[in-house]
């Protein structure tokens, strides 16, 4: 640990990210051919041809190894790829290597060697921006359609151009066993896009040997909803705030609005009511819990085969938590209810009917804890099924970018809650959960205990709230009407969501409008460790690695 | 020649027949009668009480719109499933495709026709009745290879070849622990079977006991009740079909008319099962002051409800280890718990 | 096993308590809260025709058309299209547009999802209930201005 790491409160950081990106450019010497000032982070500027050099060398010297977020976008004289570089020992030490790339040659080294993630990130750079990266082992296209023509986000795009692709033209997986052919003994199978078990619309193209993968392609994008363009197109004070919702919107809502709360209010250096903050960090638990209930019954669903029980068991208590964020924000899953500030509502009134129901909740909870694990994790077929099944050791796990309780079920003690602290949480008493196994088992129980732990951070924003002064209730800091960043200014924060780190990158262009507004995805990257995972495993225990994954299609593909 | 008149006789002597015809017609109004009681009963599990049974897992209400309890869901039902487009894929290999349906409920209907079901209601009574049985219900693997087979669609493929390869591990426990209960009866015959169950075991103050092979045997009846499961395909052994995994196994590409009689097949199955069960360790239709027939249709229901209890809790094995279990483990203890029953019984008698 | 056999004790104890969690809809209507967004209601005597409603949204549902003299012609909103987000009626000054509690509604084709004034302001309240109340209290707080000039349009 240097020193500058150790003093990293807030208005240090700035500080110390300078002369921490003086160390850093030293590291590299002659490979940083620039210097630029992110808010969050030091940017070093590298050549297109000596990206793998750069990075390795940060990873292995300086440790920095996690990819956090791959960011490409196109200006009017360069392409650029951002890659977000942190540690998962100490998430607020990041920094940025910008990559710039001419308009004429758009060519850049691909940085898939040193980070596995960088592979879907790169192809997602490739198929909306534009940029080619060398070296890539599949630079295909990735959210749109093969036969796609032009790169949506850049500049020169025609959104009016229509898009015909006839089937003839669709490369199509029914047509023909290709993969299988010249070798008899595998037969290739299309798990997806209508599958019962691909939660939404996932095509996982599939050749089996027997009953056993071989080999395992994710293919995503069925539902790409261009949802970085519709924010780049909406004012940053209202109209970005109701589309967070919608990326992960198995009621995981105030999660993602946080992250965008949080990247645009440090943008625009908002400060946050505390009472507002208690507010927040008690509904954005709520959604934890809602969201981890799903994930419980629908991995029970993926293993029990059935509509059955803990199912139904499960719906029933987010059921439960949903009527509390209905009560609170006034809608069950497309909340929009932080604003840049605060939160639009304070708690509804009569206030101890609404606590009581929390309590109520909070109550029943462990009760209801304890039958799922009657249900589930005490069951010997369901031991016999998730133990040592779906392996994801730590170090593929970082290499992946995996996050959240995939990457806290492989024993990779990483939390953004705690380790780049925001809202309320550094005030209250909870821990980080992390299991051991790196199996489905680990993933299943790191869940089931977190939803244990945001219990007791509900518990105590609740006992806050009650005694909060009356006329301390202040939900919303004053915030002009129209918010215009300075330009250049460019900024990449994440927050905790429920499946993972969440992370939005915004360039502010001097408009009211974003320029660039990127969503880093945990779904996107903990999806990529499938392969991994479920290579050489049967075909059930590939369906109940991809149910521990808990992903959303909605969020993976954006 | 056995116990009691079987129902073909019973009918031929009600309509004063005699000879070829009497044994053709009582034959056929016999089998059409087991036959419709059956479908009858199925046509309740299908459509309604399994609805209703899931539900009061899962703490919700279910069908209750449609006539009394939402009963008259099974009519509504019928009419929707048989007036849907019957949809053909490309490329199934026609007759094999056709057939498959047909045999998967026929085979599973034959099996009761040397099923005792009280008040004299059994259509045969041979001497190898429970080969016969065991034999019938195996013909079902044939359909669902056919399924299978004549689909061409992948999932069906592996559904089938899971569902032979279930097929073929647990049959020989199922047999081979049914064959411990024959070493009792010292019969093959079910009527026989049934009867050696009727004499008392013990008795405990004024209430006495039955020798059922369940109460003889519960070790043989648990096996037997396990390797049933497995031989009906129901949860925790639900491979063939395994939803979540291969999509609904070898029926993925049936619809329409097809699917009910899959559907159909599937159901009776399972009260075939219940009903060899009963038969083999509960004493068939024997019972305390309710009428046999009563008795047996509660046992069998009995079974489906265990199999729906069992959906609702158990999850399902990996084919792997359900292979595993079937081969190193039901059926060493199937024939562990023969030779201790043979010896047992060499001893004793 | 034993863990098996809790499973199974666990379902047949929800099985027989007889508790539901499902409720009959529509013989029983269910709870909604005061908060809850649903279809809008618009009013022409309150509106002053700011179009504030219509920049806000944030993508393109509202509608309104105004003669050469800024006077207000139509009002048309996509119900089908509105995407819930309340925004139009936190920034209506004069609470001319507010969201009912309503979600009960059907169409035939998604055409008939555009409301015109009318029909908007023939939306029923759902149970009667006028839930401006329970949400005025925090208006001032968000209709907040900042430092700088405020810019209505
Ligand atoms: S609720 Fe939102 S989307 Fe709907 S009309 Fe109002 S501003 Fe537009
Ligand atoms: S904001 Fe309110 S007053 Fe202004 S046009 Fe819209 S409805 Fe009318």
């Amino acid at each position: 640990m240097s020193l500058e790491e150790q003093q990293s409160d807030e208005p240090a950081e700035l500080e110390s990210g300078v002369s921490r990106g003086d160390e850093l450019a030293d590291l590299l010497g002659d490979l940083v051919v620039g210097r630029e000032e992110h808010m969050n982070a030091p940017g070093l500027v590298i050549r297109p041809d000596e990206v793998q050099d750069a990075l390795f060398k940060l990873r292995d010297e300086a440790g920095f190894d996690h990819l956090s977020c791959v960011t490409a976008q196109e200006y009017e004289d360069r392409y650029e790829s951002i890659y977000h570089l942190t540690k998962f020992d100490d998430r607020t030490d990041e920094v940025s290597v910008v990559v710039p790339t001419s308009k004429d040659n758009p060519v850049s080294q691909s940085a898939e060697p040193v980070f596995r993630t960088a592979d879907w990130h790169e192809r997602e750079a490739y198929d909306l921006v534009g940029i080619q990266y060398e070296d890539h082992p599949d630079l295909r296209r990735i959210l749109l359609p093969d036969t796609w023509q032009g790169h949506p986000l850049g500049l020169d795009y025609d959104q009016d151009r229509p898009q015909i692709a006839t089937l003839r033209e669709h490369a199509n997986p029914l047509e023909e066993d290709h993969r299988a052919a010249g070798d008899s003994n595998t037969m290739y199978i299309n798990i997806g896009p209508h599958h019962p078990a691909t939660h939404g619309v996932l095509h996982v193209e599939t050749v089996v040997d027997g009953e056993q993968v071989v080999d395992l392609d994710a293919d995503i994008g069925y539902l790409h909803r261009c949802e970085e363009q519709m924010c780049q197109q909406g004012t940053y004070r209202h109209q970005i705030m109701p589309y967070p919702d919608r990326w992960d919107y198995i009621s995981a809502g105030l999660l993602n609005e946080w992250a965008y709360a949080r990247t645009a209010e440090d943008l625009a250096d908002i400060d946050v009511p505390e009472y507002a903050q208690i507010i927040r960090t008690m509904g954005a638990e709520l959604c934890r819990i809602a969201s981890h209930m799903i994930a419980l019954g629908t991995f029970a669903l993926d293993v029990y085969g059935d509509f059955t029980a803990i199912f139904m068991y499960a719906m029933r208590d987010r059921e439960i938590v949903q009527n509390i964020l209905e009560d609170l924000t006034g809608q069950r899953m497309m909340f929009n209810y932080f604003r840049l500030g605060g939160v639009v509502w304070d708690l509804p009134e009569p206030r101890e009917e609404f606590f009581e129901k929390v309590r109520d909740f909070l109550d029943g909870l462990p009760q209801a804890l304890e039958e799922y694990h009657d249900m589930i994790t005490s069951n010997e077929i369901l031991q016999a099924r998730t133990v040592g099944t779906g392996v994801l050791p730590p170090e593929v796990a970082k290499s992946y970018g995996a996050t959240g309780p995939v990457a806290r079920g492989s024993g990779i003690d990483y939390d953004l809650r705690r380790d780049d602290s925001y809202g309320y949480y550094d005030e209250l008493d909870w821990d980080v959960v992390v299991e051991d196994g790196c199996d489905n088992f680990s993933r299943l129980l790191v869940r089931m205990r977190e939803v244990e732990e945001s219990a007791k951070i509900i518990q105590q924003c609740v006992d806050l709230l009650e005694d909060w002064p009356e006329d301390e209730r202040n939900i919303q800091a004053n915030v002009p009407r129209t918010l215009k960043p300075e330009e250049d200014t460019e900024i990449y924060r994440a927050v905790e969501g429920a499946k993972g780190e969440l992370g939005i990158y915004i360039r502010a262009d001097g408009t009211d409008k974003p320029a660039r507004f990127k969503i880093r995805s945990p779904c996107f990257s903990n999806l990529q460790t499938l392969p991994e995972m479920s290579e050489g495993e049967y075909i059930p225990d590939m369906i109940a690695s991809l149910g521990s994954l808990d992903i959303v299609l909605g969020e993976v593909d954006r | 020649m056995s116990l009691q008149a079987v129902l073909p006789d019973t009918i031929s002597g009600l309509l004063g027949l005699e000879g070829v015809l009497g044994d053709v017609v009582g034959g056929l109004v016999g089998a059409f009668l087991v036959a419709n009681i059956m479908l009858i009963m199925t046509a309740f599990a299908g459509p309604w009480a399994k609805r209703k049974i899931t539900a009061a897992f899962g703490d919700r209400i279910a069908v209750n719109r449609i006539g009394p309890f939402g009963l008259l869901t099974i009519v509504t039902d019928a009419v929707r499933l048989l007036s849907k487009e019957l949809i053909v894929p490309e490329g199934v290999d026609r007759p094999a495709w056709d057939l498959a349906p047909m045999v998967i409920p026929f085979s599973a209907l034959l099996g009761f026709a040397v099923i005792p079901m009280g008040n004299g209601i059994q259509l045969a009574d041979p001497e190898t009745g429970l080969a016969f049985a065991f034999a019938a219900a195996s013909i079902a693997s044939l359909g669902i290879v056919m399924t299978g087979y004549a689909s061409n669609n992948k999932f069906s493929l592996i559904g089938a070849l899971r569902a032979v390869a279930a097929n073929i591990a647990y049959e020989i426990p199922l047999v081979i622990t049914a064959a411990s209960v024959v070493i009792f009866a010292g019969s093959l015959r079910m009527s026989e079977i049934v009867a050696v169950q009727a004499e008392p075991l013990l008795s405990v103050a004024g209430v006495t006991i039955p020798t059922w092979f369940a109460f003889v045997n519960p070790f043989a009846f648990a096996l037997f009740v396990i390797a049933n499961l497995a031989e009906v395909g129901r949860n925790p052994f639900d491979i063939p079909e395994a939803p979540t995994e291969i999509v609904a196994g070898y029926q993925t590409e049936y619809s329409s008319v097809y699917f009910v009689l899959i559907y159909l097949g599937e159901f009776i199955h399972i009260f075939l099962g219940g009903a060899i069960a009963a038969t083999l360790f509960l004493g068939g239709p024997a019972g305390p002051v309710l009428p046999g027939f009563v008795w047996f249709t509660i046992k069998i229901w009995a079974f489906f409800l265990f199999t729906q209890w069992a959906r609702s809790a158990v999850p399902r094995l990996r084919v792997d280890q359900f292979l595993e279990i079937g081969w190193k483990g039901m059926l060493v203890l199937s024939f562990a718990n023969l030779v201790l029953t043979a010896i047992i019984v060499g001893v004793i008698a | 096993m034993i863990g098996i056999l809790k499973g199974m004790a666990v379902t047949l104890k929800h099985a027989l308590d007889g508790q539901t969690f499902t409720v009959e809809y529509p013989e029983t209507a269910p709870e909604v809260s005061p908060r809850f967004r649903g279809v809008h209601k618009f009013s022409q005597e309150r509106c002053i025709w700011c179009r504030q409603c219509e920049n806000v949204c944030p993508n393109d549902t509202i509608q309104i058309v105004q003669d050469d003299k800024r006077n207000g012609e139509q009002y048309n909103l996509h119900i089908g299209q509105c995407i819930y987000c309340r925004l139009c009626e936190e920034v209506c000054p004069v609470d001319a547009i507010l969201l009912t509690q309503n979600f009960e509604f059907t169409a035939d084709t998604k055409n008939d999802f555009v409301y015109n004034k009318e029909q908007l302001k023939n939306v029923p309240w759902y149970k009667d209930i006028d839930p401006l109340n329970s949400r005025n209290p925090d208006r001032n707080a968000w209709v907040g201005e900042g430092e700088g000039e405020v810019d209505y349009q």
